[in-house]
């Protein structure tokens, strides 16, 4: 027999949206049990060891249709563990056309700010500072400054940072404030039960009010169901990602699963006469908002931003193979390498085996050819001596006029060589009405009493920017909602 | 970092072999018998050793995948391979273990690379009864072909190999990574702005 549990509150994810959900609940006086899929690792086992560090912390999925590979973390903390810490506000194009477009007067931008504000504090956002900018970053900021583009060292989220270069790997100093070191403890000082390797797998719902959540306890290695349990709760904040959350609300009878949109992402790779050793300093540390169409820009939706260069990932990027391909690798440290990632256009669905369909559309693989030429030229700029792109068949580009060759030549979706999306957005949108959305501006479902969504899934449309602060600020408000909801019952 | 970037060349070529009907028919003879799982001819340096435990790949994809991964490294990590020095077909084995989406679109690859001949495969023996050359002359066919389905055939393959073996601690003698804490000439300083050079 399946083991019972009860609780006030059930928060189901552990990441931007759950953890501070769960905080906010749990500091309000509400019983609240956490439950994460993945299991919990600690500071101190973040080994920096990239195959086994992927294998426990992340969870990979496919979107068949366009080859792409979405990622998140699967782990206590989420996607926080293994992001880049990258922090920026939701730009204010955004919020005003969820608010046109959707009804949302509560994400307007001030309406919102206080929660933006709470979450930069509450993670430590800071801006990167010298002692923080490495090579690798700086050979794309020097590159976007001799072109005249605009760009900036973006503000993280970490404490002390030691310039390892593992963010995305989980911080072994405990610098990187993910959920598991700020929202999570919070949430357990304040009393909240936290079961790791735990999956809800559905959510019981009679007579339009939530009832309890049907749980399996997984195994932290394998990921074979252990245990079936049931929690019986009135109240279920689901932010199991948009990976999970659209997934599992149609397990539970509801309809989801539409509109889910990404920010497709590729790399380019620069080599340089002198060494850049791109494997070390902040994953992530400058970005070129050039050609963005969000903060005041009006470029065509494409951010480019310095990423670390280790020795897996540039092997991939890198072309040919044998003898050929052991020289380049052999300069590994004298490459440096840029995210070229979109604001897409194109939107997809989730359905409820969680299968992702989704074929990426025309204008976006323009936007990713365009960011990928501005990205070799601002690195031509800063004296690179080649700049590899992810398209098969492609030359080193070494020129301004192979840039433009480049940048004008057709560029077949089947060309590409690597495509993948860390953000990812809706499924579960929130709406005015009913037949614009799954929820409403508070979070809460349509038609069922005491079921929210409180992350990424819940959003509109894609940020345009790296989005764990407007995650993190619209799961504040939605906490401080059910909370306030919950009082006045 | 195994940055997310890392496993995308891989899953990027994996979902263009799964909607390949043809590589779907070579999943089912493999999967019939009709192609042979064992490694009867295969040379031994390419064979799974006896400790050796799979969990997805057949013995003979597991030999056909060494032979190739050694052509892709290059000539220092391929002798890492044959040596069994790095043992880069149980990694990949564990990888696809954990990726099912990627597990039978590879296995199909493998099963092509290793059986398919002219005009597909620009050969009539199996890969790994090929000399180092012919191997390589069969890899270059397949990544410069003007057929999609070629090259995300050998891409897989390329990028499971690359995948493998980089994520090796022994690969460090080759690409100069000093490893995820940095080392005594290349500190974690040397990374950052208005450190000397060391390369």
């Amino acid at each position: 027999m399946a083991a019972r549990l009860a609780a006030d509150a059930v928060v189901i994810g552990t990441g931007a949206g759950g953890a501070p959900v769960a905080a906010t609940l749990a500091e309000a006086g509400m019983d609240t049990l956490v439950l994460e899929a993945g299991p919990r690792i600690g500071t101190d086992d973040f080994t920096g060891e990239e195959g086994e560090m992927m294998a426990r912390l992340y969870r990979l999925d496919v979107a068949p249709g366009s080859g792409m590979a979405l990622y998140a973390g699967e782990c206590v903390g989420g996607s926080t563990v293994i992001n880049d810490a990258l922090c920026f506000r939701p730009p204010p194009e955004i919020l005003d056309e969820w608010v046109d477009a959707y009804g949302l007067g509560a994400l307007a931008p001030s309406a919102l700010a206080p929660f933006v504000e709470q979450a930069w504090h509450d993670v430590h956002a800071e801006p990167t500072d010298r002692a923080h900018t490495s090579r690798n970053a700086a050979r794309l900021a020097a590159g976007a400054e001799r072109l005249g583009w605009s760009g900036n060292a973006t503000p993280r989220n970490v404490i002390g940072c030691a310039n390892l270069g593992l963010c995305n790997l989980g911080c072994p100093t405990g610098a990187k404030q993910s959920t598991l070191l700020t929202y999570v403890p919070r949430a357990e000082r304040a009393g909240a039960r936290v079961l790791a390797g735990t999956r809800a797998e559905r959510i019981l719902i009679e007579g339009g009010r939530v009832r309890a959540v049907e749980v399996v306890i997984v195994d932290p290695t394998t990921r074979a169901v252990r245990e079936r349990a049931r929690v019986e709760t009135p109240l279920v904040c689901v932010a199991a990602g948009v990976l999970g959350t659209p997934a599992l609300l149609q397990q539970s009878g509801l309809r989801a699963g539409d509109g889910v949109q990404f920010h497709s992402s590729l790399h380019v790779t620069a080599r340089f006469a002198e060494p850049i050793h791109g494997y070390y300093g902040p994953t992530m540390a400058y970005a070129v908002d050039e050609l963005s169409d969000v903060n005041g820009h009006a470029g065509p939706g494409v951010m480019i931003e310095s990423v670390s260069a280790h020795p897996v990932a540039t092997a991939g990027a890198l072309p040919g193979f044998g003898a050929a391909h052991e020289a380049l690798m052999r300069r590994l440290a004298h490459y440096a390498r840029a995210l070229v990632v979109i604001r897409d256009r194109t939107r997809g669905r989730i359905g409820s085996d969680g299968a992702v369909d989704h074929t990426l559309e025309a204008s976006d693989l323009e936007r990713l050819r365009a960011g990928m030429a501005a990205a070799a030229r601002a690195y031509l700029a800063a004296g690179a001596i080649e700049v590899h792109v992810p398209v098969s068949g492609s030359v080193p580009l070494r020129t301004d006029a192979d840039c433009a060759r480049f940048a004008a030549d057709p560029l077949a979706a089947s060309a590409l060589t690597s495509l993948y999306a860390v953000h990812l957005f809706g499924g579960a949108r929130m709406a005015a009405r009913p037949d614009a959305g799954v929820c409403d501006e508070r979070g809460a479902c349509f038609g069922v009493r005491g079921l929210y969504v409180a992350d990424a899934a819940g959003l509109p449309s894609s940020t345009g920017v790296n989005p764990q602060i407007t995650i993190m600020a619209n799961a504040l408000r939605i906490g401080a909602a059910v909370v306030h909801e919950a009082r006045t019952a | 970092m195994m940055a997310p970037d890392a496993m995308a060349p891989l899953v990027r070529a994996g979902a263009g072999l799964e909607r390949r009907a043809f590589l779907r028919l070579a999943g089912a003879l493999v999967a019939a018998g009709c192609v042979p799982a064992g490694c009867g001819g295969v040379p031994s340096r390419w064979q799974p050793g006896p400790a050796v435990r799979l969990r997805v790949l057949s013995p003979r994809a597991y030999a056909t995948f060494s032979a190739a991964a050694a052509r892709i490294v290059g000539p220092s990590g391929g002798a890492m391979i044959e040596q069994r020095v790095v043992d880069v077909a149980s990694v990949a084995d564990g990888l696809l273990a954990r990726a099912p989406a990627l597990a039978g679109p590879l296995g199909q690859a493998l099963a092509v690379l290793e059986f398919g001949v002219w005009p597909l495969v620009a050969k009539i023996r199996p890969f790994t009864g090929l000399g180092p050359h012919a191997q390589d002359a069969v890899l270059d066919d397949l990544m410069r072909s003007r057929w999609t389905l070629k090259r995300q055939l050998v891409g897989g393959v390329r990028s499971l190999a690359l995948l493998a073996f980089y994520t090796q601690p022994q690969s460090r003698v080759i690409s100069g990574y000093p490893g995820p804490f940095g080392s005594e000439r290349i500190p974690i300083g040397a990374a950052m702005v208005g450190a000397a050079d060391t390369s």
